[in-house]
């Protein structure tokens, strides 16, 4: 009767460190997820930062030294058209919550438009064509507010990307709306590179706990195979 | 009287004319491109430059270069070459080189009022000025805060005077004020320039009224394409057209309702000389724009050269040296971004 009371404890327990080590398991394929995302966002980090630069060459070219130089940029204090911020983690922290959020473009005139998480889906819905610059004029002042709603954002979102580049002139060439947005994009790919990167240790921490767990695992793995035996 | 310059010309403008075309002759050729796009860094560069007519003004400067060096550099070669051709020349050409720096002058304004807003130092922004279009009164428009003290103070005895009676009020000077000053002041120069080429005459006349007339459609064309989603009103974009060119009235009044690229291009493509610039674009695309429309200038002004007894190779040849160091300015941006498979976005060859 003991023995088999030991045998069902034993059974339990293999039952309990197979279920462990497939947590492990999981950990470490959500460490080597997140690791190759980490990674390919850097990739994609790096040649949105090469467009950027070469397309604010190409703006140079065309609108020339004297429009675009780093004297024309603006000193006098002025509220930041985007922040980032920064949670706290919690104690029941998840993984995959990020820990960073951007609130893109965002200005003193204008606090409605925020919360950035959502603004990144917006953007993300606009797609970026070869003339991103082109927009359309807002034909749609006079439309009711059942439509309004994305559109009055969007325009808030132009009209917000204009003031910023307004340094430059008014009449800037699509070159330069093309170079801005793609730091625009560079920016959210920071941002994303950020949170993979606190997913990543954060994984790579309760891995570590994991291995660092009692040190009977060799006992338990013996008892098993008795068990099995 | 058209068609006798040849008995005339060169007791006063013969000299210049074979300096001007002894300049054009030291232009950069194929093979000069050839090599400057397949360097591997800004050091390269200064060595293939070494062995052109912009050698001596490279050579003194250390390593490592910066693409901004060698822009200032190649403009310090063009700037005295002008220098010799001004203080050679006699009326009515000394007034003809003038006229072809006043663009240069706008900018410069422009660059300090604009600088000046931003709270930037004056002698910051004076480094940054292109040394065509200095005067002597240039840092004493940081002190004006709007275009009524601009043009008392300072503009008053300059060139630019006569440009300002359409654009001076007395609001504070701020973004969109200063943009559609530039603009007002760019089209009052263009016109102003145009009318004196017509009081020329004879060759001088036909070839920069075709010259000066396609700088007035390309303005007109970059406009809209600018103005598209800004805050710009159609009458304001209107009025920075400039009053000739082929596209004036009839094309600006069609520009002037523009949304978007595809409707200028509907626009343009009823000009047969613009059909071919637009033809090399995509529908939706404008990236190539710049390229075609300066590719189309070169074209021009080369052709410039194949007639004598004129002024307007002076303008030729200033124009294509400010393309030759558009081009180096391209190639050493693509060179210092490790881009050299995009050189050939933005290089116009000019022979």
């Amino acid at each position: 009767m003991e023995e088999e009371e030991d045998q069902s404890l034993s059974f339990s327990e293999v039952v309990e460190e197979q279920g462990q080590r497939g947590s492990e398991e999981e950990n470490v394929v959500q460490f080597l997820d997140s690791l190759d995302s980490y990674l390919t966002l850097f990739d994609s980090l790096s040649s949105t930062l090469r467009q950027g630069w070469l397309e604010l060459a190409s703006a140079r070219h065309s609108m020339g030294v004297s429009r675009i130089n780093g004297t024309l940029l603006d000193l006098k204090p002025h509220s930041a058209a985007t922040t980032l911020q920064v949670s706290e983690p919690d104690v029941d922290y998840m993984v995959g919550q990020p820990h960073f959020k951007l609130s893109k473009w965002a200005s003193s005139s204008n606090e409605n438009c925020c919360s950035g998480e959502e603004k990144i889906r917006e953007d993300k819905l606009q797609t970026k064509s070869d003339s991103p610059q082109l927009r359309h004029r807002s034909q749609f002042s006079g439309t009711p507010a059942t439509i309004g709603a994305p559109l009055i954002v969007d325009d808030q979102v132009q009209k917000e990307r204009s003031k910023s580049l307004s340094m430059f002139g008014t009449l800037v060439s699509p070159k330069l709306r093309s170079a801005q947005l793609s730091f625009e994009t560079a920016l959210e790919t920071l941002v994303e590179i950020a949170n993979m990167r606190s997913t990543m240790f954060s994984t790579s921490d309760q891995i570590r706990k994991e291995m660092a767990g009692p040190r009977d695992d060799n006992k338990r793995y013996c008892i098993a195979e008795e068990v099995c035996d | 009287m058209y068609g006798f310059e040849a008995l005339t010309f060169n007791v006063d403008g013969g000299y210049l004319e074979a300096i001007v075309r002894g300049h054009r002759a030291g232009l950069l050729t194929a093979s000069d491109y050839n090599n400057l796009c397949q360097c591997e860094n800004l050091d390269d560069i200064k060595m293939h430059l070494s062995a052109t007519e912009y050698g001596p003004y490279l050579q003194n400067e250390p390593s490592p270069l910066h693409t901004t060096t060698i822009v200032e550099k190649c403009t310090l070669k063009l700037v005295d070459e002008y220098k010799h051709m001004l203080c050679q020349a006699t009326e009515p050409l000394s007034t003809f080189l003038e006229y072809i720096t006043y663009g240069h002058m706008i900018d410069n304004v422009v660059l300090i009022v604009t600088g000046t807003l931003h709270e930037r130092d004056v002698h910051e922004l004076l480094e940054k000025c292109h040394p065509l279009g200095m005067f002597d009164s240039i840092a004493t428009l940081a002190v004006a805060q709007n275009m009524r003290e601009l043009y008392r103070l300072v503009l008053v005895d300059t060139p630019l005077a006569p440009y300002f009676s359409e654009c001076i009020t007395s609001e504070d000077l701020d973004d969109m004020n200063i943009e559609i000053m530039r603009n007002t002041l760019y089209k009052a120069y263009l016109e102003d320039f145009y009318r004196f080429c017509q009081k020329l005459g004879g060759a001088t006349a036909e070839i920069m009224s075709d010259l000066l007339s396609f700088e007035a459609d390309r303005r007109a064309v970059n406009i809209t394409i600018n103005s598209i989603g800004t805050e710009l009103t159609r009458d304001d974009r209107r009025k920075l057209y400039s009053n000739f060119g082929l596209l004036y009235p009839y094309g600006h009044e069609e520009l002037a309702v523009c949304e978007d690229i595809d409707q200028v291009r509907g626009v343009m493509e009823k000009y047969p000389p613009y059909q071919s610039i637009f033809a090399k674009m995509s529908y939706g695309e404008s990236q190539m724009l710049d390229k075609a429309f300066y590719e189309e200038e070169v074209k021009r002004l080369c052709l410039a050269f194949e007639q004598q007894f004129h002024y307007a190779v002076f303008f030729a040849y200033m124009r294509l040296r400010e393309q030759e160091i558009r081009n180096l300015m391209w190639i050493s941006e693509c060179v210092a971004q490790n881009q050299k498979s995009r050189v050939h976005d933005s290089v116009v060859f000019i022979f």
